[in-house]
């Protein structure tokens, strides 16, 4: 199957629009709180040992509304799994409470029946149509002891952010509104991952050929797999897709006029796409990535003769060689949390090793040493740097924990796993897998928990993921 | 198809003259001849309206009458197209995690050096690819690093710079899609396009 131009951009500006609409009535999206209640449950919850253990059954939507019942139904699956990627509740399954009846009203749940499932909370959901949005209350109600029957939380969530049509974004929203509200979390749920993909096997035409291959065009999904899109439709090579900090930009490498160079674009207006790394044809310019201001790209070039790590503000001014070293392959680069540094792989001692150094170019410092097959390093706020390695055929993610120099294997060795981007919050990571036979995009727990792996694409060869790091608009 | 004969044996008179030969298959495939590059489409309502639908390889024009005149070079009127698709540029081959250039990598280059000197003003590209072995991420340089190489000798042979462009594809684009040590020793390799003449 092959994607025309028209088609691919049509759909992406669609989606812009949607999300667009979307982001606006933030501030007016949720409603004043139903009670007052929710100021204490940062006291109750925050700090537990353990995971308090949440159900989350079916809510009551209105009557004789089936478009309504089918969002609602979709609210809590989706809803479900946000809760449980976070690790932050234990989310008894949904199939455990089935039989348990559903009420509206948190005085009449059957207590002994969620006690007996070891529940410490029930979350009870109410949602009613309002216009094309849905209109939730939400309650967490204690369950055992001096806690049954008991309000920990309760907020109102509506607006045109719960659109009936869009019921997962809504979701997402709660999850994350309930996560930062209840736990202190910033959750990912409503972030997204880019990546590359070959999934239309769109015939390449900026290339002069004798073996024609199958291009590959930029594509962003929900953070859960979700919502699929193509960003670009060129039918050329187009890879390594990163976020600008707020969401509203990707840098990308294309091959589209004939080399290697990193295009920036916008997905909210119709603006071209710029070319700040410079445009040479005979230099390429590859693996870009967002200072956390926003205001400046790092990338490996070949600007110096050999590939180096550079740096411009994204206007195309102020470019300069940060590591300068005359020999050797610089690549990958990434900035720390603060953008005071930034890691990079280096072959400059024979073996690709992981360097960092300061983003003006002074405080080289090698971080791995006899490190085999290493590449992109990926930064997480928690000050965690994953990355790729492996003798071969296949690689493994690891992650080193910078505070105590502690270094663990995230994935299993099944198939070859590459590419780490860290979740912005920094618990999970997303990578490309060959487990399931082609290239997808995975995303697992940072401390590899293998329950936690979860397959996010399933068409073609999907490689080169990136994930955003805030909400998407 | 007479043309075709002309043109492998032109080029076997080339190879011999470049005194190389090599055990490599040709890399050189057919393909479907692909439509004109669109615009990069930055921002709806500034694309081409979509790319056109693959045409088929227009037919060789008919056989130039030899009126007596020298050599008629079957090249001569060939797009870089045609070329490409049966091209007198030999590729050239690597190593694993090489770019590092051997005696038939040398030889190689020899010819294709050759080549260039005869059409003087061909331009051309040099792709470096690798084999699908080491990340995606580390092949796109250690492509380019092959093509840069093979640029380096030529220009050593005298072919000018400014005639030579490098582009890497990393392992984006196998020659070989097998998974043993044959196929990947044809994937890494650096690949010559005719971009103009």
């Amino acid at each position: 199957m092959t994607i025309s131009t028209s088609f691919g951009v049509g759909v992406l500006v669609a989606a812009a629009a949607a999300v667009a609409m979307t982001s606006r009535p933030m501030a007016a999206w949720i409603s004043e709180p139903l009670q007052e209640q929710q100021t204490d449950v940062k006291l109750s919850l925050v700090g537990a040992g353990t995971q308090p253990r949440v159900g989350l059954p079916d809510f009551t939507a209105d009557a004789g509304d089936a478009e309504l019942a089918d969002a609602t139904k979709t609210l809590v699956e989706v809803l479900w799994k946000d809760l449980d990627f976070e690790r932050e509740y234990y989310l008894i399954p949904r199939t455990a409470s089935a039989s348990i009846p559903v009420v509206a009203d948190p005085a009449s749940l059957p207590f002994a029946r969620w006690k007996d499932l070891g529940a410490d909370y029930v979350i009870v959901g109410v949602v009613h149509r309002n216009g094309v949005n849905l209109d939730i209350e939400f309650r967490m109600v204690g369950v055992k002891d001096e806690d049954a029957g008991k309000e920990k939380f309760s907020w109102h969530y509506g607006g045109t952010g719960c659109a009936i049509k869009n019921v997962r974004f809504c979701a997402h929203y709660i999850s994350d509104d309930f996560h930062k509200k209840t736990r202190g979390l910033d959750g990912v749920a409503r972030t997204k991952i880019a990546f590359a993909s070959d999934r239309d096997a769109s015939r390449m035409t900026g290339r002069l050929i004798q073996n024609a291959g199958s291009g590959k065009e930029i594509y962003i999904a929900d953070y859960d797999g979700a919502n699929q899109l193509p960003v670009t439709a060129n039918r050329n090579l187009n890879v390594a897709p990163v976020w600008s900090p707020d969401a509203r930009d990707l840098a990308y490498t294309s091959w589209v006029s004939g080399f290697m160079d990193i295009y920036v674009r916008s997905l909210y207006d119709a603006r071209p796409p710029t070319r700040p790394a410079g445009v040479d044809n005979n230099i390429e310019n590859n693996l870009a990535a967002w200072s956390p201001d926003g205001s400046k790209l790092a990338f490996a070039s070949t600007r110096s003769g050999d590939w180096d790590i550079w740096v411009v503000n994204r206007d195309g001014t102020n470019l300069h060689n940060i590591t300068n070293y005359p020999r050797g392959t610089d690549n990958a680069p990434v900035w720390s949390p603060t953008g005071a540094q930034i890691a990079f792989t280096s072959d400059r001692t024979g073996s690709n090793q992981i360097y960092v150094i300061g983003a003006d170019g002074v405080g080289l410092r090698q971080l791995t040493f006899g490190c085999q097959g290493c590449d992109r390093p990926t930064w997480s706020p928690l000050n965690v740097i994953a990355y790729t390695a492996g003798a071969g055929p296949g690689h493994d993610i690891y992650a080193l924990d910078l505070a105590t120099n502690k270094t663990i294997q995230v994935t299993d060795g099944q198939g070859s796993n590459e590419s780490p981007t860290f979740a912005p919050n920094g618990r999970h990571v997303a990578f490309v897998t060959t487990r399931w036979g082609k290239e997808q995009v995975a995303v697992i727990a940072i401390n590899g928990r293998k329950d936690t792996l979860q397959r996010i694409t399933e068409a073609g060869n999907n490689r080169y993921p990136n994930w955003s790091r805030t909400p998407g608009q | 198809m007479l043309r075709a004969h002309i043109v492998v044996i032109s080029l076997a008179a080339l190879a011999v003259a470049g005194g190389c030969a090599t055990k490599k298959p040709p890399v050189n495939q057919p393909t479907t001849q692909v439509p004109a590059p669109s615009a990069f489409p930055g921002a709806a309502g500034s694309t081409t309206g979509g790319a056109a639908a693959p045409t088929e390889r227009p037919p060789a024009p008919p056989p130039v009458p030899d009126s007596g005149s020298v050599s008629a070079d079957p090249l001569a009127n060939k797009t870089p197209e045609q070329i490409n698709s049966d091209s007198p540029l030999r590729p050239v081959f690597f190593a694993f995690d090489s770019d590092e250039l051997d005696d038939s990598a040398r030889s190689a280059l020899d010819g294709n050096a050759q080549v260039l000197k005869h059409y003087g003003t061909w331009m051309i590209s040099i792709e470096g690819h690798c084999d699908e072995r080491g990340t995606a991420e580390y092949n796109l340089a250690l492509g380019d690093r092959r093509a840069l190489a093979a640029r380096n000798y030529l220009i050593s042979l005298g072919i000018g710079g400014n005639r030579i462009r490098t582009v890497s594809y990393g392992k984006e684009f196998p020659f070989d899609p097998g998974h043993t040590e044959a196929s990947w020793a044809n994937n890494r390799r650096a690949q010559f396009m005719v971009t103009s003449k």
